[in-house]
């Protein structure tokens, strides 16, 4: 009996042996794999599928357009898949995809990859997104105002209590506890952390390093012990809620829903500002003269410059939403495209879900120039 | 091999065979493929991956700024499922005597269904509990007295900020692990003869000398306990996340957040292609954990099979 048991147990060491080498070998031979693009499925022209993938951010918004759209072009659905910007990006690198949806535009690098492309690129902003400061201060009378200086020290961990005078100062009018803060942020990687980063970047003189601003980054105030990592922006949100004395920064539609308190912004104008539609919608109009000529151009710079932009009334922390798309497409996928891009840059701009806050006009009138260049082929 | 066995019998064989040849097979495609994937990582910072404590991702500045460092998370997963382990030792003794020699038989069959239900629950449930009410309550009552009274012990010098620490995390597996730990304690306690129980009896033992006889004699299983907890408290993903803070953070004190490589993983893999090599990282996170569930179950299987009367 203990003969066959070890005759066994060889044959399966052995057996195993030769499966992972020939795993081994296989697994080494298939190098960075080059994906296939989806074929389109032959449905003849009666029925389209557009597939996009990407920001979870702007998801809700998409499928509500999505959902409109379908009821005026019964023939076209559209399946979007809120895999988060970088992975929407990286699918639309791949052609796994017919869209994608990102919180910044493509990297210039990325860009210029796709732009070498015979299928080529087309990005616009769709949405205006706006991060907002959310706080939980038991017994805090007054509405909280902070600066860029102030939130990047926080999140640097070098203010560590909520009366230190670099805050009371902002806020003469309001007794400060003297309690620790705790800074929460994304444990994820997110274009809400990006964008965030980047006003800290831009707004706090100098305090906060370029290199901070990704969307995932070390947070320096997580080595003091008073940072807290949330996942997604309801993770964030979350963590705020249950945790006194804390603050965090979630997309304002978040803020919106959640019904947390937020402070009051310092804009590049110096003025307090609160994120509402308007403050945000005007933070978007500053930028238009910032766009590029053409949506076949990289937009890092337009959306560099939407995030402390100028103007009195501008909310700070603002950002554009992209969506990204091929120059040209197959015949029945191109026509489907172009109606879609039309529709959410007119009718679209008044079918808005709360929270959410429409491009101006002026933008979506520069956004339908794509239509004249999305081709078939 | 003197007689022929029928063919049914072959085929039957087989038929058995080639699932459990399977296991084996996907088994070791896991290793390799953890392996595989760790090796990029593994050949630009070396084993210093495993010892430093630097997580910083980067994308458009140079990349090479960029630094993948495992020992929070390391430590954090270690730290966590020590403290499980302790509590849920505890746990398990007193409900194991409890329920042997203790409660009368209704009142065990209820705490029997009570445990085994609360093996079966899903754990994001546990995390949702410990993130709303286990949390706040442990800061409450627990980590703030400690760090008042006790802040001399480096366990408990940092003053806790809030529910989400290493230490919640901790206590909230003990809770997740102490249903499977009480089933292999107990198990062996039955398993014990009950004329050794009878000669303990009759020599006049007190029932604390006869329960610590009776530990003794199961010591094996309760270190296979420990050692297959531990495995479990370590490899624990979806609960830990909710509760441990997720902050890259490593330290003596108990109090503070911290990650686990389980939650490390859960929270950067999904757009962690984005980042040169950091998919890479995860994967050697995955592959440590491997490594050190592989080792501590083998030897918590090998001392379970000591516990024989």
């Amino acid at each position: 009996m203990k003969g066959v048991a070890r005759g066994v147990l060889a044959g399966l060491v052995l057996a195993v042996l030769i499966v992972a080498v020939g795993a081994w070998l296989l697994i080494g031979e298939r190098a960075p794999q080059e994906s296939t693009p989806t074929s389109t499925p032959t449905e003849g022209s009666s029925r389209v599928v557009l597939l996009g993938s990407g920001s979870t951010f702007v998801h809700p918004q998409l499928d509500y357009w999505a959902k409109e759209f379908a009821k005026r072009h019964p023939n076209v659905r559209i399946d979007y898949n809120p895999t988060g910007s970088g992975t929407g990006q990286t699918q639309f690198m791949q052609k796994v995809v017919d869209f994608a949806g990102s919180d910044p535009p493509l990297p210039t690098k990325r860009w210029e990859e796709a732009l070498r492309d015979p299928r080529g690129v087309i990005q616009m902003p769709v949405v205006v997104g706006a991060v907002v400061m959310v706080y939980n201060i038991p017994g805090l009378e007054g509405r909280l105002k902070l600066d860029g200086e102030t939130i990047a020290l926080i999140y640097l961990g070098e203010i560590e209590y909520w009366n230190d005078e670099r805050i009371q100062r902002l806020n003469p009018d309001i007794k400060l506890p003297n309690e620790r803060i705790i800074a929460v942020h994304r444990s994820d990687s997110s274009g809400t952390t990006h964008v965030f980063t980047l006003f800290l970047y831009k707004a706090s003189n100098g305090k906060w390093p370029r290199e901070l601003v990704e969307k995932a980054i070390e947070w320096p105030v997580d080595k003091t012990g008073r940072g807290l990592g949330g996942k997604g922006n309801q993770g964030v949100a979350d963590l705020v809620q249950r945790t006194p004395y804390s603050i965090g920064y979630v997309e304002y539609a978040y803020a919106f829903l959640t019904k947390l308190p937020f402070a009051l912004v310092r804009n590049a104008a110096g003025k307090f500002v609160e994120a509402t539609s308007e403050t945000i919608a005007e933070a978007a109009k500053n930028a238009y003269p910032k766009l590029p000529p053409s949506l076949e151009d990289d937009f890092n710079e337009a959306w560099d410059a939407i995030v402390y932009a100028p103007g009195e009334d501008s909310y700070p922390i603002t950002s554009f939403v992209f969506l990204i798309f091929y120059k040209t497409y197959p015949k029945d996928k191109a026509e489907a495209i172009k109606k879609f891009i039309e529709f959410i840059n007119t009718e679209g701009l008044k079918l808005i879900v709360p929270g959410y806050i429409p491009i101006p006009e002026e933008i979506a009138k520069y956004n339908l120039r794509a239509l004249e260049l999305i081709r078939e082929g | 091999m003197t007689s022929r066995r029928p063919l049914h019998d072959i085929i039957f064989f087989y038929s058995l065979a080639l699932p459990a040849f399977l296991i084996v097979v996907i088994l070791s495609l896991l290793l390799l493929s953890q392996l595989g994937m760790s090796i990029p990582i593994l050949r630009v910072q070396g084993l210093s991956t495993y010892t430093t404590t630097t997580w910083r991702p980067m994308y458009d500045p140079p990349p090479d700024r960029a630094w993948y460092g495992l020992l929070p998370a390391i430590w954090g997963t270690m730290v966590s499922a020590v403290i499980a382990i302790l509590l849920g030792l505890t746990f398990t003794i007193a409900l194991v005597v409890f329920m042997e020699e203790i409660a009368p038989r209704r009142v065990r069959e209820v705490f029997s269904t009570i445990i085994d239900l609360m093996a079966g629950l899903p754990t994001v449930l546990y995390g949702v509990w410990g993130l709303a009410f286990l949390g706040p309550l442990l800061h409450k009552y627990v980590m703030s007295p400690l760090h008042s009274h006790l802040s001399i012990v480096p366990l408990f010098s940092c003053e806790p900020l809030s529910g989400a620490t290493v230490f919640t995390a901790g206590v909230l597996l003990s809770i997740m692990i102490t249903p499977f730990m009480v089933a292999l304690v107990q198990e062996s306690y039955r398993s014990i003869p009950y004329t050794l129980k009878e000669a303990a009896w009759s020599l006049g033992m007190t029932r604390y000398e006869y329960v610590l006889l009776n530990m003794r004699m199961i010591a094996p299983s309760i270190a296979s306990a420990i050692l297959l907890g531990f495995g479990r408290a370590s490899s624990e993903t979806a609960a830990v996340t909710l509760v441990v803070g997720n902050a890259v953070n490593i330290g003596f004190c108990i109090f503070a957040p911290a990650y686990t490589i389980s939650s490390l993983i859960a929270n950067q893999f999904t757009e962690s292609q984005d980042f040169p090599y950091m998919l890479n990282a995860l994967f050697a996170g995955g592959l440590i954990l491997l490594i050190i569930g592989l080792i501590v179950n083998t030897i918590g299987v090998l001392m379970l099979r000591r516990v024989r009367f």
